[in-house]
């Protein structure tokens, strides 16, 4: 069953443009000029009940925008979306009873209260039946593990602990579909690992449809198995995240360990030497010009190898990399329209 | 209705747990507050001591007077604290919180927030009335529901204001302005005022409907004009939805940090 279904979505919105200083406030009083941005152009996209889905894109590519448009906040410009069989924009109070949402700017926690005050308004907003919410809450209250905090106003607690509760207050309804937009913004390590699991942990038992979008690319690699990226408000990829890594990832990084120290001018042939130590090495090898077996055959012969290691660089390289090249088409693609005919 | 009425109750009860947070604040507030209408009243009594009336009204009318719009202006934004942030809200693109939840935005946005300074006038409205002497039955309700309905047109005019946001991008200045105005004018006998002021008192800024028009509903008994007054608060609240709704489909959301005090 599908959960999510976009047909050629757009978002225009109308900026007012004002030249710097006193004078171009004044001349935009009287001659106000405007500009059309796009924010979203044309989104088409499907999404299976029970996936988990990253939805990734620089700043400004239209994420939140699109998000917006799928929970019913905005309104599109053009185009069809459909979440849960609702239409958002006009359906927005009915869908609302299936959906849960997470802006991570945004909380839904009432700040001077507890967490289990906001959880105790959000079932008289959710009508749900008392008994049932009890159970609910302390399921969630268990597998979140926010048992210890649940009492304590919200301003005190930290950054991982109110995102935790945030979730649960999302969740109590028992949401088919949850969008997070940036639920990691801002946490450390240990607190992003916590509500990974978490999420992981609810995705799976609850068969939750959850729609994700981060900057933080540890969160599609530990999350989503499909991945979908957008720039300047088009996708420009939707592919499984190991099929993201396959087609992008032409090169590996590989780390070797000799078993005697290495002279100054030690260099590779057909590879990137990215760092050189007393010991060893780190080289970036494209494995389109010389295979990986090449290059160990030749170290090994180089000197006795005590430890080697052969990694994939990291998916933020990867997903740069698609940026980079999506830019400068896009820099051309404009160049190519200003060029006079 | 009823499942609206229950969760505007629950937001109300939220609000007030929340304001407690703080209590040594809130009285602050409160006091605050209560000082700033008590030096209006002094210099009523004072005037009034000299001149003994004023177009028609005397210390007893000012007194009732001063019950009714702080009463009105009390229940107002104790228990739609938000009505005069309307426009700040859709100036920053605030909403988002409220349209991802399945319920109507402008009531669960209006009863969001218990504005603290608001129950120093609730209390001075109280202690007005008692200046006014009048404690039979029919004074009381006649007082008691005037009031209601001059907070029905309170929040509705800050609500018509406020949502003017949304098509003219800012409008928290006009909001504070035309409100501001709409409490002095109220403050001061009716008769003060003629011709074109006076329309404008009874239409853009109805600042009669929430003083005079009460006034005299009290002073007088007259059931037909207490009719007249809930009609312009539901033609008011009405006025505010439908500018608020239809202002809604023009909402642009924004990335502003929010948080729900």
């Amino acid at each position: 069953m599908q959960a999510v279904r976009l047909h050629n979505l757009k978002k225009t919105f109308k900026l007012k443009r004002k030249a710097p200083g006193l004078m171009g406030s004044i001349r935009s009083l009287y001659k106000p000029e405007w500009n059309t941005v796009e924010a979203v152009k044309g989104i088409s996209l499907e999404i299976e009940q029970g996936e988990l889905l990253a939805f990734i894109g620089p700043n400004g590519a239209g994420k939140s925008t699109t998000i917006k448009m799928l929970t019913g906040i905005l309104h599109p410009s053009e185009g069809e979306a459909e979440v849960l069989g609702y239409v958002p924009y006009k359906q927005r109070q009915q869908l609302a009873y299936h959906i849960g949402a997470i802006f991570g700017q945004k909380p839904q926690l009432w700040y001077h209260l507890p967490p289990i005050d906001t959880f105790e308004l959000f079932a008289h907003i959710y009508e749900l039946d008392y008994t049932a919410y009890q159970k609910r809450r302390d399921f969630l209250v268990e597998a979140l593990q926010i048992q210890d905090f649940l009492e304590t106003p919200v301003r005190k607690l930290s950054l991982g602990q109110r995102m935790r509760c945030e979730i649960a207050s999302s969740l109590l309804h028992a949401p088919k579909i949850l969008f997070l937009d940036e639920p990691t913004i801002g946490l450390d390590v240990i607190a992003k690992q916590h509500l990974r699991e978490a999420i992981k942990t609810l995705h799976e038992e609850e068969n939750l449809t959850i729609f994700l979008t981060s900057h933080d690319v540890g969160d599609v690699e530990a999350l989503c198995k499909r991945v979908v990226i957008i720039n300047h408000g088009q996708v420009i990829f939707d592919d499984k995240t190991s099929a993201l890594k396959r087609q992008y990832l032409t090169h590996k990084i590989i780390g070797v360990r000799f078993g005697r120290e290495i002279p100054e001018d030690f260099s590779v042939r057909d590879a990137e030497l990215l760092k050189r130590g007393t010991w060893g090495a780190k080289i970036r090898l494209d494995t389109s010009i010389r295979p990986v077996d090449d290059l160990i055959m030749a170290l090994m012969s180089y000197a006795p190898v005590v430890d080697l290691t052969i990694e994939d660089p990291p998916m933020e390289e990867v997903i740069r990399e698609i940026y980079t090249a999506q830019e400068s088409i896009h820099l051309n693609h404009k160049e190519q329209q200003e060029v006079p005919a | 209705m009823l499942r609206e009425i229950k969760f505007v109750l629950q937001l109300i009860k939220l609000n007030i747990a929340s304001a407690m947070e703080y209590r040594a604040s809130f009285l602050m507030q409160a006091v605050g507050m209560f000082i700033n209408n008590g030096i209006y009243f002094v210099f009523w009594i004072l005037f009034f001591d000299k001149f003994g009336e004023l177009r028609g009204y005397s210390i007893d009318q000012i007194f009732l007077l001063f019950a009714i719009i702080t009463l009105g202006f009390g229940m107002a934004l104790t228990f739609a604290g938000n009505a005069n942030r309307i426009a700040e809200f859709v100036a920053q693109g605030r909403l988002d919180y409220y349209l991802t939840l399945p319920r109507p935005v402008l009531p669960h946005l209006l009863f969001s927030w218990m504005n603290p300074f608001t129950f120093g006038d609730l209390s001075f409205g109280v202690i007005s009335y008692f200046f006014t002497g009048r404690f039979d039955p029919v004074s009381i309700v006649l007082t008691f529901v005037s009031a209601v309905l001059a907070a029905v047109i309170f929040v509705s005019v800050f609500g018509i204001f406020g949502s003017l946001a949304f098509y003219i991008g800012n409008a928290k200045e006009i909001t504070f302005f035309l409100g501001n105005a709409m409490i002095s004018f109220s403050l001061y006998p009716i008769g003060l005022f003629q011709g074109a002021v006076r329309l404008i008192l009874y239409t853009l800024i109805p600042a009669a409907f929430v003083g005079a028009v009460p006034v005299e509903i009290v002073e007088t008994g007259n059931l037909k004009l207490l009719g007249y007054l809930a009609i312009a608060a539901a033609i008011g609240a009405t006025l505010m939805t439908v500018v608020f709704q239809t202002g809604l489909r023009r909402y642009e959301s924004g990335s502003a940090i929010n948080v729900n005090m």
